[in-house]
């Protein structure tokens, strides 16, 4: 299949570049000045959500349009802002969280949003239902219970967790009305049941192609940072699932679709010609994008050979190479634009010879057919990566030229997926190509006994784990976190690429913004109707 | 009769269960475990605690041969499980897609029938020679042609370039007819092979000497004498395409956006969703063991000549699935 993939992007991009030279204008943006009202847009995602209580990407951005959550993360700063809570507060270690729940506001289903429903709702999520075989949401760590008192819902943690705002502005924590929650988990997986007080509603969906929603025209309690305050613009969305990145560019490249995630390098450049807007949206709650190593792995337990394996990797030529201009080479295993960020790249620094020099050091000596070997055994490694980004099959085709030069050999299975869930369980696999949430605490993510990014338990991270999760003063909460970062690139338990961004484009005729989760918040989205559709 | 029909479903069952072992002892050697995998679902990490919680969910915490006997007894009595993978029934999972690939495969089929009959007609009645020896060199093309290639240009051409027709399903005509068109090419290319061969030997026989001698048209003698004789064999053809349509829908679907069978099976498969790739493959068997089982009931009706005790059995048939 993946031939088949390549030869996809291969031809549909040809056709968008070879569309576009007929254009000839220059990049544009979404169009300004006062929202206009109604008109359908049609968003099209790189998969279809079958289930609703899933991780994706894709989940989110279907479900933030149907379901409110307590609150939300100001893409422009950071800053937790009020939603369906209009106060919140938590206590000096995080321990106790305390959110006054929102008046007037009621679930498309006619019932009212009640600080009860808000406990059940935090109480299934945290401890999970057995009876209802729902998982308990690993994300809830050390969730114990929640009191409610007039309007408000108190939380008790069974211990410090400053992450927890965080964790309830994502999908899973979002609200939803009594009538879901009484259902088990097939049945709150299904669409057509997730009734929320978001400011759209489903209204139809065909399995595996689209999900149609529409307005609610009595919506009026957006987040208080949303530049619409009252019901969405639109009068419907249409959310299309096409697999295919190349498909994708070519359906907004022929107006077929309004915006789409998941845009190729190799297919900007084109679409930005042609008139469309191409925009690069970042998302700073996420790690950069990192190859995580299993330290237990023979071949890379020795931390001299992963130093050699960062220093392999030329960040910036990749970025140039296989990579476009939305991207940026990551210096560190956070994002530029997090609040927490430090900058380490002088640490990771290209330097090829540096790396021949430790791999020559470590035992690794250069064989008879180029290939580095130690005790007759070949420096072989493998890396499996997720498919949900569309640069990171390219992307470790270019480092895996960069390490045949140095001598390593890299079976690249990024782009695999059932390879990759093999890997992810898998101490035994020496490289995971990956991005993630760290709503765990960066520290546990990689330093917890059984994490699943090394599979190693790190003593100095866990104790800095404490200190990440219990700093409610954002000042200390930075300057663990740069410890935190210190040791994991010290250590070389992730090798350092590149940030994380999701690649959009859209018609010159939509204005669209995103959260910093990157999921579209069509609440204020609007459609120009100059332009036809 | 009715004892044939009986040890025929009596073979076929014997092959479900089979089909049943072999996917279930197939999936569950790999590596990871579907668990694992639903619990990771978007995720970098897991947490273990809950990958046994989910097990305990469903069963997959028990050992091997229990869940074996298990499952086989739930399957027994129609209960497929749950897929982990889509957070569905299988049932439900499948009920959601069986429609549209059944939809394009029985399109593609009938569609790849005419054009086979279409063939043969032109290459066995033309009178232009020229245009007779071309038309024998298009089922040698349509085997060759890939059906994503075919299908990458004409979305290429006339969707994103001149806009005819939608890149995805949109409810029109032309987004559901060309799809279908282009599964129909590899599949009508046996067909009209065997077709065309089997015509060509009948067109050789004496009663259709007799025919013409009675002074019939090319196109009677075809239609009357010719075309019932050389159908026999292309029917078996036609029913082993089931296995191609299935593999085909895969890439056409995949090509242009469609929901279907094909790209389930292939999630399923990545995931290693063991209850989902149970209910696909005990869907595909009956459906190509049901089918073989109609197409040698029906042989003796075309060609009086078979018997039943002649008609061949379908695992001979069986390994010519593409």
């Amino acid at each position: 299949m993946s031939r088949v993939k390549k030869l996809v992007a291969g031809l549909i991009a040809a056709g968008v570049l070879a569309g576009c030279s007929q254009g000839g204008q220059s990049a544009s943006t979404g169009p300004s000045g006062e929202p206009q009202q109604g008109g359908t847009v049609v968003y099209s995602d790189v998969m279809y959500v079958t289930d609703a209580l899933s991780g994706f990407y894709s989940t989110g951005n279907l479900f933030l349009q149907i379901v409110d959550r307590l609150v939300y993360t100001d893409p422009r700063n950071g800053e937790i802002t009020p939603w369906l809570a209009e106060s919140f507060s938590r206590n000096e270690d995080a321990t106790v969280y305390t959110f006054t729940i929102r008046d007037g506001v009621t679930f498309s289903d006619g019932t009212p949003l009640t600080a009860d429903i808000v406990k059940a709702n935090l109480d299934q999520v945290g401890k999970g239902d057995p009876d209802k075989k729902i998982p308990a949401f690993t994300d809830f760590v050390g969730y114990d219970r929640s009191e409610v008192s007039g309007n408000t819902v108190t939380v008790y943690l069974s211990a410090p967790n400053t992450n927890f705002y965080r964790v309830v502005a994502g999908h899973r924590a979002g609200i939803r009305a009594a009538s879901t929650l009484a259902l088990d988990y097939e049945g709150q997986a299904k669409i057509e049941n997730v009734v929320g007080s978001g400011a759209f509603v489903y209204e139809s969906h065909v399995p595996d192609q689209k999900v149609v929603l529409t307005r609610r025209d009595d919506y009026a309690w957006p987040p208080a940072v949303s530049p619409n305050q009252g019901p969405a613009y639109l009068d419907k969305i249409e959310i299309r699932a096409i697999g295919e990145p190349g498909l994708r560019a070519g359906a907004v490249q022929s107006g077929q679709v309004d915006v789409a995630r998941g845009i190729q390098p190799t297919d900007e450049a084109g679409l930005a010609a042609a008139g469309k807007q191409v925009i690069p949206v970042s998302a700073p709650l996420l790690t950069s994008n990192i190859a995580a190593v299993r330290i237990g792995n023979e071949d890379v337990s020795d931390v001299r050979v992963r130093r050699a394996l960062q220093l392999g990797i030329d960040r910036d030529a990749l970025v140039a190479t296989v990579l476009s201009d939305s991207y940026r080479a990551a210096d560190s295993v956070l994002n530029h634009d997090d609040p927490a960020f430090v900058d380490l790249g002088d640490k990771i620094e290209y330097n090829p010879d540096e790396a021949a020099r430790l791999l020559d050091e470590a035992g690794w000596k250069v064989g008879p057919d180029g290939i580095r070997e130690k005790d007759g055994r070949p420096l072989e490694l493998s890396v499996s990566a997720s498919v949900q980004s569309v640069v990171i099959k390219p992307a470790f085709e270019f480092i895996e030229s960069q390490w045949r030069d140095l001598g390593i050999k890299l079976v690249n299975n990024a782009g695999d997926t059932t390879a990759y869930n093999i890997a992810v369980a898998d101490p035994s696999k020496p490289l995971l190509g990956t991005r993630t949430y760290y709503n765990v605490g960066l520290a546990l993510l990689f330093g917890r006994d059984k994490n699943t990014l090394t599979f190693a338990a790190d003593d100095e991270l866990i104790a800095l784990s404490g200190q990440e999760l219990s700093a409610t003063d954002p000042q200390k909460r930075n300057d663990v976190l740069a410890q935190v970062q210190q040791q994991v690139v010290d250590k070389h338990l992730a090798l350092v690429l590149w940030d994380e961004v999701q690649v959009h484009s859209a018609s010159p005729d939509v204005h669209i913004e995103f959260t910093n989760l990157t999921e579209p918040l069509f609440q204020s989205a609007w459609k120009s109707s100059q332009a036809e559709g | 009769m009715t004892r044939y029909v009986l040890s025929r479903i009596g073979q076929s069952l014997l092959v479900l269960l089979l089909a049943y072992t072999v996917v279930f002892w197939g999936v569950s050697i790999l590596p990871s475990d579907p668990a694992t995998i639903f619990v990771a679902k978007g995720e970098g990490y897991f947490n273990p605690e809950v990958v046994e919680q989910v097990k305990q969910f469903y069963g997959y915490d028990k050992p091997l041969l229990a869940q074996y006997f298990g499952q086989l007894v739930q399957l027994a009595s129609g209960n497929f499980g749950f897929s982990l993978s889509s957070g569905q029934a299988v049932t439900d999972r499948i009920a959601d897609v069986v429609g549209e690939t059944l939809k394009l495969a029985g399109t593609a089929t009938v569609f790849a029938i005419v054009i086979s009959v279409g063939i043969v007609l032109l290459a066995t009645t033309s009178r232009f020679e020229r245009l007779r020896k071309a038309v024998r060199n298009i089922p040698p093309l349509f085997s060759s042609v890939p059906t994503f290639w075919l299908g990458l240009v004409i979305l290429q051409i006339f969707s994103v370039q001149l806009g005819l027709f939608s890149l995805f399903p949109d409810g029109s005509v032309a987004s559901f007819v060309i799809p279908a068109l282009v599964l129909a090419v590899p599949i009508s290319a046996p067909i009209a092979q065997v077709l065309l061969k089997n015509a060509e030997a009948t067109m050789r026989l004496p009663h259709v000497a007799t025919a013409r001698a009675k002074g019939g048209t090319p196109g009677w003698v075809i239609r009357k004498h010719v075309l019932k004789n050389a159908a026999g064999p292309a029917l078996t053809v036609t029913a082993t395409t089931v296995g191609a349509l299935l593999g085909g829908s895969v890439v056409t679907e995949t090509v242009f956006s469609r929901a279907g069978l094909g790209s389930v099976l292939m999630d399923a498969v990545a995931t290693q969703d063991i209850s989902l790739i149970q209910g696909l493959v005990l869907l595909t068997t009956v459906a190509i063991v049901a089918i073989n089982l109609a197409v040698d009931l029906i042989y003796p009706i075309l060609d009086p000549r078979v018997t039943r005790t002649q008609s061949k059995g379908f695992s001979t048939r069986l390994g010519r699935f593409q």
